[in-house]
């Protein structure tokens, strides 16, 4: 900035007629950049509208923890200031009494109670119940009062939730999505072996998303290459086929695979006929049929973005290199593999970026165990309503393929992994 | 909290475009779709609107509440009535989803099996041991759980639901649990970890099915040999495939009543409720459930069907049926629902 102002200024000292002409031409830029940004506005503003702010939104949720500072202020409050060791005083007891009155017979019990159980399965029953055989007033022995209800007051784990979960922040969602737990102490440790089910379901996104990829790059890279060589006529008619399932509906293309590989499918039953198999092959229901399924909808962001690449490459190179007496292979390797690798970084990342996230397609045709994390944040986001756990597992998920992709980025460069 | 109810809204404000919105003299409600919305629509809608002049719009909704709760906690409300499993029928009421009703006000309660503090049962959905009897005859035909299980002497593979509720349920059933103690069993100590010691014994012959489609889709296939399966579902793919899929009620079977309840804060709540009165009803009951094949949640129904129908139905004296309802069996889904279904998730999936 001072350096363009110094040179601004000596530009202008001899020549008075220059600085006019300076001025005319920032002017003139100043205007082209807000019309730039004039033009820009609408979907920057759309993006940070529709897309930025629900995002941190809903990755805040993996922390937000209204509900127990809501609606058990006074509990919230006793809890706070508690050490969390050894049994509870009578005070924690007549606090809980007095907050479950004020909400007795109203939603917010429920509210309470589904949010509680999510740390501890049994404590929403525990406080509706207790809420409903609550005596009136107080008489000072509240926690007798609470242990005739139920002995499972006396249960240290049961206070320990509510110490731990009394803040307005907290890691419980962030821990549960990692397959972990605080004990009541407080230390942290792995969930029972029987629940343990998200690390899993992570490695399992990966290495489907992996396979997915490698096998659309070695599929499309071959089609992209004879389409690149092609005549405008042929090239346009390969364009068209690979654009046609890239518009067909998912769902659509889906279930069409439902109905070619199941066991008296088309396939199969070809195959029979042929008499190369007799019994029908598991080609659904399976990690066969995901990864079938998975590259066919994907094959066209592999190929488009290698096939652009090829476009650009002159074939004079590939024809110098031949002439100084390179064999095809040598060709291929040396010259023309590294000039198609931005296509096949960007094919590659669009592909997998896209594969991490998909959960209708293994959902309709993989079996119980090939189940992508997706279709577990759509089932705590509609149906178990845990938004909180829905939003940690969607904010580790993005962490993880941030991280690929800037690893990505170090080893092969920012600039080409970017879809031209 | 304010902030993410107001991007809600505005989601919810674009979702709603696609429905048409309900005048005074139009109620919408949500229903399970399909061919059974279809069957609803022809027999208790139609007549209602012929009626009282109350024009019906239909959406689906398959029970994911968070769709409700997105509706009623930013106001904006798509639906007036909808129809819900029990375990969402009784979360929707203490959660204050739903329009708390007394509807001994509007029918006889005493001809339902359970009537919720918000809505009222309108049909029974049993789940039960279904075989294509094209394949499987004679002493090849299963007659029991137990038969279900044993592998060895009825091959092939199975199908089962891809849910713990109403699974857990039949691997009791498959260990020797009466239908009736099936509840008292589950619900008790130890009663889990026996359902999951019996799943595990078949895990390796399922194909687990996720929809109801599905479910038919591999009996009439032949890719699975028996499964579990819905009586409307079954009906339906009997009907309009012309097969012979067979139902073992001997065996024992699963039975959720089927609710339909008013969304909290609907401005016509009072017509919605006179539509749900009205499908309650006997003559209306009768005619639903002649067409859908289902049993009638109002008992007075029962003698204004066809004997044939009558005869395709369980026999209610013979109690095989477990009766998903009741607080034990209700709060013990509550409580342990998202528990089990996480278990369950990681166990199938070994």
């Amino acid at each position: 900035m001072s350096m363009a102002a110094t040179s601004h200024e000596m530009a202008a000292a001899p020549v008075p007629r220059a600085a006019s002409l300076a001025a005319q031409v920032g002017a003139a830029e100043r205007r082209h950049l807000w019309r730039m940004l004039a033009l820009l506005a609408p979907s920057v503003l759309f993006t940070a509208f529709f897309f930025v702010v629900p995002l941190a939104l809903f990755m805040f949720r993996s922390v937000d923890n209204p509900e127990v500072s809501g609606y058990l202020p006074q509990t919230a409050a006793v809890m706070q200031a508690w050490s969390g060791k050894g049994e509870p005083d009578e005070a924690a007891f007549a606090a809980l009494a007095a907050d479950l009155r004020a909400i007795r017979d109203t939603p917010a019990l429920g509210l309470i109670g589904r949010r509680l159980n999510y740390a501890l399965p049994g404590f929403r029953g525990l406080l509706t119940k207790t809420a409903r055989r609550l005596p009136a007033a107080d008489d000072g022995a509240t926690k007798a009062a609470f242990l005739a209800i139920d002995e499972k007051w006396r249960d240290p784990a049961i206070w320990g939730v509510l110490h731990q979960q009394s803040g307005r922040l907290t890691s419980f969602y962030l821990l549960t999505a990692l397959d972990l737990e605080k004990s009541p102490e407080g230390e942290i440790r792995r969930v029972a072996p029987e629940q343990r089910i998200f690390i899993d379901l992570y490695g399992r996104t990966l290495t489907v998303s992996l396979g997915v990829t490698a096998l659309c790059l070695l599929i499309g890279y071959p089609v992209a290459a004879v389409m690149s060589r092609a005549g405008p006529r042929a090239a346009s008619w390969m364009l068209m086929l690979v654009l046609v399932p890239f518009w067909t509906s998912l769902l659509v293309r889906s279930t069409a695979w439902v109905i070619l590989l199941q066991n008296e499918g088309l396939v199969n039953k070809s195959l029979i006929a042929l008499g190369l198999i007799d019994q029908p092959l598991a080609l659904i229901f399976n990690r066969a049929g995901v990864f079938i399924a998975m590259v066919h909808v994907l094959l066209p962001y592999a190929i488009l973005p290698i096939y652009s690449v090829m476009k650009g490459i002159s074939g004079n190179h590939l024809r110098a290199a031949a002439s100084l007496g390179a064999p095809p292979l040598r060709v291929f390797r040396t010259v023309y593999l590294p000039l198609t690798l931005p296509g096949l970084a960007a094919g590659g990342t669009l592909v997998f970026v896209l594969s991490v996230g998909f959960y209708v397609t293994p959902a309709l045709v993989g079996g119980p165990g090939d189940q992508m994390i997706g279709y577990f944040i759509a089932y705590f986001t509609n149906s178990a309503v845990n938004w909180g756990l829905a939003s940690a597992l969607g904010a580790l998920l993005l962490l993880v393929v941030a991280a690929i992709y800037l690893a990505l980025g170090k080893l092969v460069g920012f600039d080409r992994l970017r879809v031209r | 909290m304010k902030t993410s109810k107001a991007i809600l809204a505005i989601g919810l404000a674009f979702a709603g475009l696609a429905v048409q919105p309900a005048t005074a003299q139009s109620l919408t409600v949500s229903n399970q779709g399909g061919q059974p919305g279809e069957v609803q629509r022809k027999t208790v809608f139609e007549p209602f609107t012929a009626e009282t002049g109350i024009k019906i719009n239909i959406d689906t909704f398959n029970q994911e509440l968070a769709r409700i709760r997105t509706q009623v906690e930013t106001g904006n409300l798509v639906w007036d009535a909808i129809s819900l499993n029990p375990i969402n029928e009784a979360a929707g009421c203490e959660e204050g989803l739903l329009e708390k009703i007394d509807w001994s006000k509007y029918v006889d309660a005493k001809a339902f099996d359970a009537v919720g503090a918000c809505g009222a049962p309108y049909l029974a959905s049993p789940g039960t041991l279904v075989y294509d009897s094209d394949k499987l005859s004679g002493d090849a035909a299963p007659k029991s759980w137990a038969d279900f299980w044993n592998v060895a002497k009825f091959p092939g593979k199975r199908a089962l639901m891809y849910q713990p509720d109403q699974t857990v349920e039949i691997a009791l059933m498959a260990d020797g649990v009466a239908p009736s103690d099936v509840v008292k069993v589950l619900t008790g100590p130890g009663g889990l970890d026996r359902a999951f010691r019996k799943l595990a014994e078949i895990k390796p012959h399922v194909k687990w099915w996720k929809s109801g489609d599905e479910s038919m889709q591999l009996l009439l296939t032949g890719e699975v040999s028996m499964g579990y399966g819905w009586l409307g579902r079954v009906n339906a793919a009997n009907a309009s495939n012309n097969r012979k899929l067979r139902i073992v009620w001997d065996a024992g079977y699963t039975n959720a009543l089927i609710y339909f309840g008013v969304m909290k804060g609907s401005p016509r709540k009072d017509a919605a409720v006179r539509l749900i009165a009205y499908q309650l009803s006997a003559p209306a009951q009768a005619r639903y459930m002649e067409q859908l094949g289902n049993p009638p949640a109002n008992s007075d129904a029962n003698a204004l069907l066809s004997e044939a129908r009558r005869a395709a139905l369980p026999d209610p004296k013979a109690r095989n049926g477990m009766m998903q309802a009741g607080p034990t069996y209700i709060n013990f889904w509550l409580d342990n629902g998202d528990a089990i279904r996480q278990r369950f998730a990681t166990f199938v999936a070994q």
